[in-house]
């Protein structure tokens, strides 16, 4: 505390390059926070699975279906409390931008296997009294303006045919928040002419422990059959379906990783300038008797103030701006729940000081072991 | 007199590149407690090598180097910075103060490094900047200041610690003459007054005049005839 007014004195010395500085820091972790936030939603999509479930499908692809017999043979093994089929079907409304999440499912045992969606008891009671009925999460009903009740058309992109729904009610799920779900009969009768096929079939297991034995004895009744299976748990199908469309995980940490290490370069060149405009300074403190050690602390806490600053305004940035604009719309309800968490705020931080450390730690490190009749000698 | 600044056959051998530039040839001489001791001689002459040697910024090639009974030449580079802190007090050609900090931050950078209490601290500024006869510009920022103002600062802050001796490279090569004669004024009445010990380099034989001796440096060596001094002891050895 006692070198505070040098360390701000500092800091303010240069106000249009620390400014220009800042705001550098700034802009490039507000970038990485929308980086890091569009990984935290995948990664919550998958954490929020639920632990009782499994999800069997083709051991050929997702996209290979399974015949209806299947479901009924697994509700016969041993530690299977409830089954359901679950088809995605890849409709959009009105325009293909108006993209999201749609399922056709068994309506009469979606309860039993989803236990951690609440639904309003009268408006399920609607929704599965109504073959043509269907549930929406509530960001789709903001999103499109939909009322409970109201009549909607989808258009089919994977199965010839336009599903005609009427809003029935509304799903609450702490992540899933912009699907819509409707009956697996309407689906078979016009989608796939009377077929028995389903994507996949869900299993909600009576004793978690058992969850691995019961997935392996899913697979080894059907490993003979012409419809062989693969099971996952909830969070493993979550993360296989996410790497379908690339290893995006990959791909944003190093972007993410670029952007940091370019930061740093830029940071290092300022850093550098910032230290060698002050050669004389440093050397005139370590006559007064500032210790090697001392100047280090003082120019690197200077420096990561700096960056921490930087990534303060960015990150704190990317938060308020993101809780106005709408990103699930903006990504037609790819990134339906996207937010940005405190965790990935806290990240940021301490990645903006990490910044600061690498980026000012050559610099300060020289200026704290230059020779005090060096430095004078520039103008003494 | 007591010898507070003892060298013994001090010598001083830059490296630039694959050259050695031999600056300090073996130079011994003592300082008594409470001199003023102008350091003279044509540029290259080694007098600001000897006062930094004697300031503990820099070390001898070989030679000892003693200040108030304490080897200084033979210290750690963190122990000399602590000596430095406690026993010695800087005044530089071109002041050097920190244009970000006020006249009283600036007095106060090296009572940052003491145990002293924040009210200590703030009483011991005070007292150095009255005796410059600058109380009334604590929080004046130097380029707020004449160049005359900066550089009683500048003393103000080599003496806010009560050093046991002064350096002063050129204290004043940059004023005009009516500052530069208050500077000596000042120079003057710290040792008189407060009884510092003070060495100053300058090439001015106006500002030389005002010390109590003066001595000679030609090409690392001291002029012959000047070693020595009319206080007692004879402070200068060969």
């Amino acid at each position: 505390m006692r070198f505070l007014h040098l360390i701000r004195g500092n800091l303010f010395r240069n106000k249009v390059r620390s400014l220009l500085t800042v705001c550098l820091m700034a802009a490039i972790f507000f970038f990485v926070t929308t980086l890091l936030s569009i990984l935290a939603t995948f990664d919550n999509a998958s954490e929020a699975s639920g632990v009782d479930r499994l999800a069997v499908q083709s051991a050929i692809s997702l996209t290979t279906m399974l015949p209806y017999s299947h479901e009924q043979k697994i509700r016969e093994v041993p530690g299977v409390a409830e089954t359901a089929k679950l088809q995605w079907i890849g409709a959009y409304y009105k325009d293909s931008r108006n993209f999201f999440a749609n399922f056709a499912v068994d309506a009469d045992k979606m309860k039993a296997v989803w236990t951690d969606y609440a639904i309003d008891p009268a408006q399920f009671e609607a929704f599965k009294a109504d073959r043509q009925g269907c549930l929406v999460g509530p960001e789709l009903l903001k999103r499109f303006d939909w009322k409970v009740g109201q009549k909607i058309v989808l258009k089919g992109t994977i199965f010839p045919f336009d599903p005609q729904l009427t809003i029935r009610g509304v799903y609450y799920h702490p992540v899933n928040v912009s699907s819509l779900y409707f009956h697996t009969e309407y689906f078979r009768e016009a989608g796939l002419g009377g077929q028995g096929l389903t994507g996949t079939v869900w299993v909600r297991v009576s004793d978690t422990r058992k969850m691995a034995a019961v997935s392996q004895q899913i697979d080894e009744m059907f490993k003979n059959s012409e419809y062989p299976t693969e099971t996952f748990t909830e969070k493993e199908f979550q993360k296989n379906f996410i790497s379908m469309m690339g290893n995006i995980k990959l791909l944003f940490t190093s972007v993410s990783v670029c952007a940091i290490f370019m930061v740093i370069l830029l940071a290092a060149i300022t850093m550098s300038m910032s230290a060698r405009e002050r050669v004389t300074e440093i050397a005139v403190l370590k006559a007064l008797g500032y210790r090697p050690g001392l100047v280090l602390g003082l120019m690197l806490v200077e420096f990561v103030l700096l960056t921490l600053f930087g990534g303060l305004a960015g990150t704190l940035a990317a938060k308020g701006f993101y809780q106005v604009f709408d990103m699930a719309r903006a990504t037609s309800g790819f990134l339906a729940g996207f937010r940005v968490y405190w965790q990935t705020v806290a990240l940021c931080l301490g990645a903006s000081a990490l910044v600061g450390i690498v980026a000012g730690g050559y610099p300060a490190y020289r200026a704290a072991n230059l020779s005090v009749v060096d430095g004078l000698r520039k103008v003494v | 007199m007591e010898t507070l600044v003892e060298i013994h056959d001090v010598r001083k051998v830059y490296k630039r590149d694959q050259f050695e530039i031999p600056v300090l040839n073996g130079i011994t001489l003592g300082v008594p407690r409470g001199d003023f001791l102008a350091l003279m001689g044509p540029s290259g002459s080694g007098k600001t090598t000897l006062l930094n040697l004697i300031a503990g910024i820099d070390r001898p090639t070989s030679g000892r180097i003693l200040v108030d009974g304490q080897e200084v030449s033979s210290y750690s580079e963190t122990a000399l910075a602590s000596w430095r802190a406690r026993h010695v007090g800087f005044i530089f050609q071109m002041y050097n103060l920190i244009p970000v900090l006020n006249a009283a931050e600036n007095v106060e950078l090296p009572l940052l490094l003491t145990k002293l209490n924040r009210k200590q601290r703030k009483q011991h500024v005070e007292n150095a900047l009255a005796i410059v006869g600058l109380a009334d510009r604590m929080t004046h920022y130097p380029r707020q200041l004449s160049g005359g103002q900066e550089q009683r600062v500048a003393i103000a802050r080599a003496i806010v610690t009560d050093p046991t001796i002064l350096v002063a490279d050129e204290p004043t090569g940059d004023l005009d003459a009516k500052n530069a004669d208050e500077t000596l004024d000042l120079l003057q009445r710290l040792n008189a007054e407060f009884e510092k010990t003070i060495v100053m380099v300058t090439h001015d034989p106006k500002a030389a005049g005002r010390a109590k001796h003066a001595l000679h440096l030609d090409k690392g060596v001291l002029a012959e005839g000047q070693y020595g001094y009319e206080a007692e002891p004879a402070v200068v050895r060969t």
